[in-house]
C-alpha cells in the first residue's frame, strides 16, 4: 500500500447527524408551515407565485438535508 | 478408501519406472511436517536444495498426486535465511505443466528470486494447506460416539528430485490414535507420529500412509458464504455475510436426543458445535445476526480498541452433514478502510472469512462502490475469478458499480487484505440530498399548481359562480384591509416623531415627517377607494359592507384626530409653550385615539376573519 494513502472520513463529522438532522427538519416543517398558511390565507388574486416557488423551495432545501441526516443518524448509510 | 489406495500404488509403480532426465536439484535434507489439528491440513515443509547439476536453475518443481492437489487451497513458499524461522518475501508460485512427467501428477513451480547457480545451497519454506482431505470413517456415528477420521499420504517426499535425508512428523489433535501406517522408522510418541529419517529416495519416491485418528475439532464448512462490503462516503463501510453452513464432519445417525445432549454439556470428545466464533474489525458497530428467516439468535459481543469479537449461536447444536444458513452485519467507521491516494481512492480490507476455522468452499465478495464510481480495479493477492454487476439500493438513479470477486477453497489463510481502487467525485455526494430535496420541492411545486388550476367541470353552475364571486369579495376585503394597515403604519410612524420632538425638540423634521405621512395618506386613499369601490358593486360583499364602511369612517376618523393632535403638539413647540400646557391640549385627543384604535383593530380583526 503506497505510504502517501490518507484515510478519508465523511464530510461531516457523524456525531453531528442526529443534532443537524432535528434542527433542519425543525426548520423545515416551519417554512413549510409557513407555506400553507399563505397557501390558505391569501387568497387567489393577492398570492404571488414567486413567494410561493421561494417559501417551497427553502422548506425542500431543510427538508431534503433533514432527511438525509435522519437518515444517516438512523444507521441508513446512502 | 481401497480404490484411493490402489490408485496410490500405481503412483508408486509409475514413479519406479519414470527417470526423468532433470536431475540438476539434489535435495540435501528435507523436513516435513503435517498439522492435523484442527479441519484443514497444514504441511510445512523445509527444503535444503543443491544445485549439483551443470546448468542454473530459475524454480524448484513441487509435485503433488492429482487427488491431492484438487484440495490445495493455499500453496506458499518462502526463502528460509540460515537457522532463524523468520521468513522473508512470498515467493511466486504458479501451475505447470512440464514435458516428460508422470501423468496424474500436478506441478507447482516456485520462482526463485535470484538463480541457483551449480553448486549453491538453497532454503526453503513450502506451505500447503489443503482442504477436505480429512475424511471421516466411520462415516456415521451416533450422537455420543467420538469422530474418527482418515488420512492419507506418503511417508516420502514426492519429488521431481532425489531427496538424501527426510523426515516426516504427523501432529494429531490427541493421543488417542485407532491406527497408523507402521513403517520403518514409525513411532507414536504423544501425540506425534514420526516418520524417518531416510535416506537416499530415488525421484517420486511414494509410500502410502493411513492414519487413523480421533479428531473432535468442529469440521464447520461454509459451502457458501456472500461478503457485501458497501461503501457510503457519508461515513460507513457496511459488511453483510450470508453463510450457508455445514458440519463437515461424520454423519449423525439415530437421531438428536436433547435431552442426552443437555445431561452431557461438556462432552469434549463430541464434534458437534454449538458455537462460532467471529473476529471482527476493531470499531465495528450495528452488529446484527439472524437467520435465514429473520430469527434473532443468541449472540455475544464483546470488544476493546485491537478487536471485536462476536460469539453466534445457532439455533440447534451442529452435527455431523446438519446445515444451517445464517446473516451477520455490521457497520466499520469510513476512516479505517478506505484511504486517498494519488488521486484515486482505495479500500483495504480483509478478504476471507471472519469466522475462526471455517473452510469456505465458495466465496463471493462483493464490493459494492458508491454512485458514481469510475475507473475501478482490484489487486488481491490471490487469484479471483472478476466480473462486475450494478446494484440498485437507496436514493439511486444509475445504480452502484459493484466488484465481484470469487474465490472457491478458502482457508483462513486467505484472510489477508485486498485493495479496491476507484476515481470518485465528491461532488457525486451530493446527489443524495439533492434528490430527496428535488422529491419535496417536486410536492410543493405540485400543490401550487393544484391551488392555482381550476379544477372545476361546471363553469356555469351557481355555486361555481358564488365561489367566484366570494373569492373576488375577499381579494378586494384583503386589498382594502392591507390599505388600512399601511395607513396604521404611517400613525405609528407619526407618532414616532412626535416622540422625537418632545426629546430633542427638531420642530423641522417632525414637519418633513408630516409633509411624507400626508403624501402616503393622499395615495392609500386612492388605492382605498379603488378597492372600495369593487368591493361595493359586488352582491356578496353586501353582508360584510357595514363593517367595512364602519372601518374607513373609524380609520378616517382617527387620521384626522392624529393630524390634530399633531399639529397642535408642532404649533405649541414653535409657540415654546411649557410641556404641561402641550400635555393639557392634547390630553382630549389622546383620549379619543385611543379609544378609536381600539375600535378599528376590533374591526380589523373580525374582518380578517372573513377573508
Amino acid at each position: 500500500m503506497a505510504n502517501s494513502a490518507k484515510p478519508i472520513s465523511s464530510p461531516v463529522p457523524q456525531e453531528w447527524y442526529p443534532t443537524l438532522a432535528f434542527f433542519m427538519l425543525a426548520v423545515g416543517l416551519v417554512a413549510t408551515a409557513s407555506f400553507f398558511i399563505y397557501e390558505a390565507t391569501v387568497s387567489k388574486k393577492n398570492r404571488s407565485v414567486l413567494k410561493e416557488l421561494s417559501t417551497g423551495a427553502v422548506a425542500s432545501v431543510f427538508l431534503g438535508f433533514g432527511s438525509l441526516f435522519l437518515l444517516l443518524s438512523a444507521g441508513v448509510y446512502v | 478408501m481401497a480404490i484411493s489406495r490402489v490408485v496410490l500404488f500405481l503412483f508408486f509403480w509409475n514413479a519406479i519406472l519414470w527417470t526423468p532426465a532433470r536431475s540438476d536439484l539434489v535435495i540435501l535434507k528435507l523436513d516435513r511436517k503435517i498439522d492435523l489439528t484442527s479441519q484443514t491440513v497444514r504441511v510445512t515443509s523445509s527444503l535444503k536444495i543443491e544445485n549439483a547439476g551443470p546448468s542454473t536453475a530459475s524454480k524448484v518443481l513441487l509435485a503433488f498426486p492429482s487427488h491431492q492437489a484438487r484440495n490445495i487451497a493455499e500453496l506458499r513458499s518462502f526463502y528460509r535465511e540460515g537457522k532463524s524461522k523468520v521468513s522473508s518475501d512470498q515467493l511466486r508460485v504458479e501451475l505447470v505443466e512440464p514435458q516428460g512427467m508422470p501423468p496424474d501428477l500436478t506441478f507447482y513451480a516456485v520462482q526463485l528470486q535470484k538463480d541457483l547457480r551449480r553448486g549453491e545451497i538453497l532454503n526453503l519454506d513450502v506451505l500447503a494447506v489443503f482442504t477436505h482431505s480429512l475424511k471421516p470413517f466411520p462415516e456415521q456415528i451416533s450422537q455420543t460416539e467420538v469422530q474418527l477420521v482418515v488420512f492419507q499420504d506418503s511417508a516420502y517426499y514426492l519429488s521431481p528430485y532425489v531427496v538424501k535425508v527426510q523426515s516426516l512428523g504427523v501432529k494429531l489433535p490427541s493421543k488417542n490414535v485407532e491406527s497408523f501406517t507402521k513403517f520403518e522408522n514409525s513411532k507414536l510418541i504423544d501425540s506425534e507420529i514420526k516418520y524417518g529419517p531416510y535416506e537416499n529416495l530415488p525421484v517420486f519416491s511414494y509410500t502410502p500412509i493411513v492414519v487413523h485418528f480421533e479428531s473432535s475439532s468442529p469440521f464447520a464448512v461454509a459451502q457458501e458464504l456472500l461478503r457485501e462490503i458497501e461503501i457510503s462516503h457519508w461515513g460507513n463501510v457496511q459488511v453483510t455475510e450470508h453463510y450457508k453452513l455445514v458440519h463437515g464432519g461424520a454423519h449423525n445417525k439415530g437421531g438428536f436426543s436433547r435431552f442426552d445432549y443437555q445431561s452431557r454439556p461438556f462432552a469434549s470428545e463430541s464434534s458437534s458445535f454449538r458455537h462460532l466464533l467471529a473476529r471482527l474489525p476493531p470499531r465495528a458497530h450495528s452488529v446484527y445476526y439472524r437467520d435465514e428467516i429473520g430469527n434473532v439468535s443468541t449472540s455475544h459481543l464483546r470488544g476493546d480498541s485491537r478487536k471485536t469479537e462476536l460469539v453466534i449461536e445457532p439455533r440447534y447444536p451442529m452435527f455431523g452433514g446438519w446445515k444451517t444458513s445464517f446473516t451477520i452485519g455490521y457497520g466499520l467507521p469510513l476512516k479505517d478502510f478506505l484511504f486517498q491516494s494519488e488521486g484515486r481512492r482505495l479500500l483495504n480490507i480483509s478478504f476471507g472469512c471472519p469466522i475462526e476455522d471455517v473452510v469456505v468452499d465458495d466465496l463471493i465478495v462483493k464490493v459494492v462502490l458508491p454512485e458514481g464510481s469510475k475507473d475501478f480495479y482490484s489487486s488481491v493477492p490471490f487469484s479471483t475469478k472478476q466480473w462486475e454487476e450494478i446494484k440498485y439500493s437507496h436514493l439511486d438513479i444509475a445504480g452502484r458499480p459493484v466488484l465481484v470477486l470469487k474465490k472457491t477453497n478458502v482457508v483462513p489463510e486467505h484472510n489477508e487484505p485486498f485493495l479496491v481502487y476507484y476515481r470518485f467525485n465528491n461532488l457525486s455526494l451530493l446527489r443524495e440530498p439533492l434528490m430527496l430535496v428535488s422529491g419535496f420541492f417536486l410536492l410543493f411545486v405540485a400543490y401550487i399548481v393544484f391551488m392555482h388550476v381550476d379544477m372545476s367541470i361546471s363553469k356555469s353552475s351557481a355555486s361555481y359562480i358564488s365561489k367566484l364571486q366570494w373569492d373576488e369579495v375577499q381579494t378586494s376585503l384583503q386589498h382594502v384591509l392591507s390599505v388600512i394597515n399601511r395607513c396604521l403604519a404611517v400613525h405609528g410612524k407619526l407618532e414616532a416623531s412626535l416622540r422625537d420632538l418632545s426629546r430633542t425638540g427638531d420642530v423641522r423634521s417632525c414637519k418633513a415627517a408630516r409633509k411624507a405621512a400626508d403624501s402616503v395618506f393622499k395615495e392609500l386613499l386612492k388605492e382605498l377607494n379603488l378597492a372600495l369601490g369593487s368591493l361595493q358593486s359586488s352582491p356578496q360583499a353586501a353582508q360584510i359592507w357595514p363593517k367595512v364602511e364602519e372601518l374607513v369612517a373609524k380609520e378616517r376618523e382617527l387620521q384626522e384626530r392624529l393630524i390634530l393632535k399633531h399639529s397642535s403638539v408642532v404649533d405649541s413647540y414653535e409657540k415654546k409653550h411649557s410641556g404641561r400646557e402641550i400635555e393639557n391640549r392634547i390630553a382630549a385627543h389622546e383620549q379619543k385615539l385611543v379609544a378609536l384604535r381600539h375600535e378599528v383593530d376590533d374591526l380589523i380583526e373580525i374582518l380578517d376573519e372573513l377573508c
